[in-house]
């Protein structure tokens, strides 16, 4: 038989059983739109928190107080709420020594009371010096960064996220305004734009930024620094140099000679950016495996209808076999039904699923602030053409072989 | 032509033989027109199934034209029904969707005919039974008669030596058989051998030879005794 007679008579087969044709391939374009869907939003997610990491500068390279051994997913103990005072002012100034790194600047972390007026809420502040908002990329709807004379005189100014100004201020516009953090008095000098989270999980938005040197001694009354050291590298260097440089200096002003008795971690924004990728690619391929089962249930559901199909097409299958049709061509004819059927339901599914993914962006860039990433990546269509196909034929396989495997003559006589 | 040889045909349904055929015999010439009758039982469908390459015999030999029926395989079977056999039912075995040209074209798709002959020996065959005003229409929607019409044109369109024809007019109105009956006789004095199945006495007086099956063995080969105006009657 002929390859185009083969894959006409299959098409007739599947024409003439429409209503079934269509709810049969119902389970495929389910199954191919799910998987389109999840793999695109998991493209979409992980390119939107990557380009923000990348976004906040270049070659970061961030050191944090206490070690860090079991693995790279842990959080470091900062984050686990241990108190670690490795890190001071003299790591700062040997850090600040050294050729790769161009800049050098540390950070403090609290929680406190934040007071306008009747308003009175919780918040992040960070003491930070004033070079901190150029390293960290951070631009200013309104007003300036406090400036190096105001770090060295213990200036009370403060520079703040977009939503807590919104919070602390509502309509008002919170420059020149005065509030509390805890007892101390504030002025607002500048208002971030809006950015989202950081590389350390320090959401810019509600964060409130003071002078390092108020946060440090007044604030905290502490004389090291709890949230990190980081440092802008010398894109001449290569990374993974700046890092070991970074560890040897620290060791060498802690007084280290064991490396497994370091108290303190050095991480580059490209580990940052490797950690969250992995971890977005996880959660992506997690997902897509739970879409993957409904594509099984939909091949299970191609089976079970060709193999009524088989038993209610048995007097036609005799009658094929009786003017010619050898079982090659009997197999043949029912294996091209069900890949029609699953190819068909593929190419539903990407229109579907890639309708989807187009409706949802229009639906997330209108109401994210952060700008949500358009993909529909070409290998997730690529595999479900290819996965509904391989479905069709091995779905339908049993089937078929049933199919051919009949006699002429017990079909015939099958009422 | 055909040569039928000590066959033996037994069944085993859950475990019971049922023995169809025990032991028969007997040769057929090319452009003969043979009936097979015989009371319900007696084998006559098994007989034909085994003569048409559908079934394969428990014992004995059967050669048709020059061809040993052990010694082919089934994909051999396959395309000796294709090219050298065409059958006529009794419930017609239309698909009943499909239009009257694609019923007919049937045997083609199994065969190597080229594209552009197609059409032609389909129309061609469609001519021969009378149905060529009906070529499109779907064949679910033709009477009882136009169907069997259809499914001897099916039969043609290789142009095969030996028609095998199954109770034929066991579905159909005495009219509409006996058109049927006068098809096959014209294919008969064309040059096809015609061999019939039937119960009915009428039908088989078409045929100029008879083999009368009862209890899987032949009871009579010869001639047939023409009853005086039973073909007379049938045609009223």
């Amino acid at each position: 038989m002929r390859f185009r007679d083969s894959l006409r008579t299959a098409l007739l087969g599947v024409r003439h059983a429409r209503l079934r044709s269509a709810l049969t391939m119902l389970g495929i374009v389910i199954g191919i739109a799910s998987v389109i869907l999840l793999m695109s939003l998991g493209d979409s997610a992980q390119k939107l928190i990557l380009g923000q990491i990348k976004g906040i500068g270049s070659n970061l390279v961030f050191v944090v107080p206490g070690a860090n051994k079991s693995s790279r997913f842990a959080p470091p103990p900062s984050v686990q709420g241990i108190v670690i005072k490795t890190l001071t002012e003299r790591d700062l100034e040997a850090l600040r020594r050294e050729p790769s790194i161009l800049r050098a600047a540390a950070e403090v972390h609290g929680q406190a009371r934040a007071i306008y007026l009747q308003n009175d809420v919780s918040v992040v502040y960070g003491g930070y010096p004033e070079e901190f908002f150029s390293i960290i990329n951070l631009e200013f709807s309104k007003g300036r960064a406090f400036t190096k004379e105001e770090v060295d005189s213990f200036g009370r100014v403060a520079v703040m996220g977009s939503n807590i100004a919104k919070t602390l201020f509502g309509e008002m516009d919170p420059i020149g305004k005065s509030f509390r953090l805890n007892t101390i008095s504030f002025t607002v000098v500048g208002i971030l734009k809006e950015k989202g989270s950081g590389p350390l999980g320090v959401n810019y938005d509600d964060l409130v930024a003071v002078p390092i040197t108020v946060a440090q001694k007044q604030l905290l009354g502490i004389n090291y620094y709890n949230a990190s050291i980081f440092m802008e590298a010398d894109s001449a260097y290569n990374t993974d140099y700046v890092k070991s440089r970074v560890t040897s200096i620290l060791r060498q002003t802690h007084s280290i000679t064991d490396p497994n008795k370091d108290d303190f971690t050095v991480r580059s924004q490209e580990d940052i950016v490797s950690l969250l990728g992995d971890i977005t690619s996880i959660l992506t391929m997690f997902l897509t495996s739970i879409a993957f089962i409904s594509l099984v249930v939909g091949g299970i559901g191609i089976m079970n209808i060709m193999l009524v199909s088989v038993v209610e097409r048995t007097k036609e299958i005799g009658l094929r076999k009786a003017v010619g049709a050898t079982d090659k061509d009997i197999l043949t004819q029912f294996l091209w039904e069900s890949v029609i059927l699953t190819s068909a339901g593929g190419i539903g599914g990407i229109l579907i699923g890639g309708g989807l993914v187009v409706a949802i962006y229009f639906a997330l860039s209108r109401f994210l602030s952060t700008g949500w990433v358009f993909s529909l990546p070409p290998n997730a269509i690529l595999l479900s053409v290819a996965v509904a196909t391989f479905t069709g034929v091995v779905f339908g396989l049993y089937p078929a072989r049933q199919a051919s495997k009949k006699s002429p003559i017990e079909a015939l006589r099958y009422e | 032509m055909i040569a039928v040889k000590n066959i033996e045909k037994t069944y085993n349904v859950d475990g019971v033989e049922t023995q169809a055929l025990r032991g028969v015999s007997f040769e057929i010439q090319k452009g003969e027109f043979v009936a097979i009758m015989g009371p319900s039982g007696s084998g006559k469908s098994t007989l034909l199934h085994v003569m048409g390459f559908l079934d394969r015999p428990t014992a004995g030999s059967y050669v048709v034209l020059q061809k040993r029926m052990e010694e082919l395989s089934d994909d051999q079977l396959a395309f000796f029904r294709n090219k050298e056999m065409g059958f006529v039912f009794q419930s017609f075995n239309l698909l009943s969707r499909s239009s009257v040209f694609e019923n007919v074209e049937l045997p083609l798709l199994y065969s190597d005919v080229p594209h552009g002959r197609r059409r032609h020996l389909v129309e061609e065959a469609v001519r021969a039974v009378g149905l060529e005003e009906k070529l499109w229409v779907e064949a679910g929607r033709l009477s009882g008669g136009q169907q069997q019409r259809v499914a001897i044109a099916r039969a043609l369109v290789n142009d095969p030596g030996i028609i095998f024809a199954d109770e034929p007019t066991g579905n159909l109105d005495s009219q509409s058989g006996a058109q049927v009956m006068s098809i096959l006789k014209t294919l008969n004095k064309n040059g096809k051998t015609v061999i019939l199945v039937t119960h009915e006495t009428y039908t088989s007086e078409f045929a100029r030879r008879l083999i009368k099956l009862l209890d899987g063995k032949i009871e009579y080969d010869g001639p047939i005794m023409h009853q005086r105006n039973s073909s007379e009657e049938f045609f009223k």
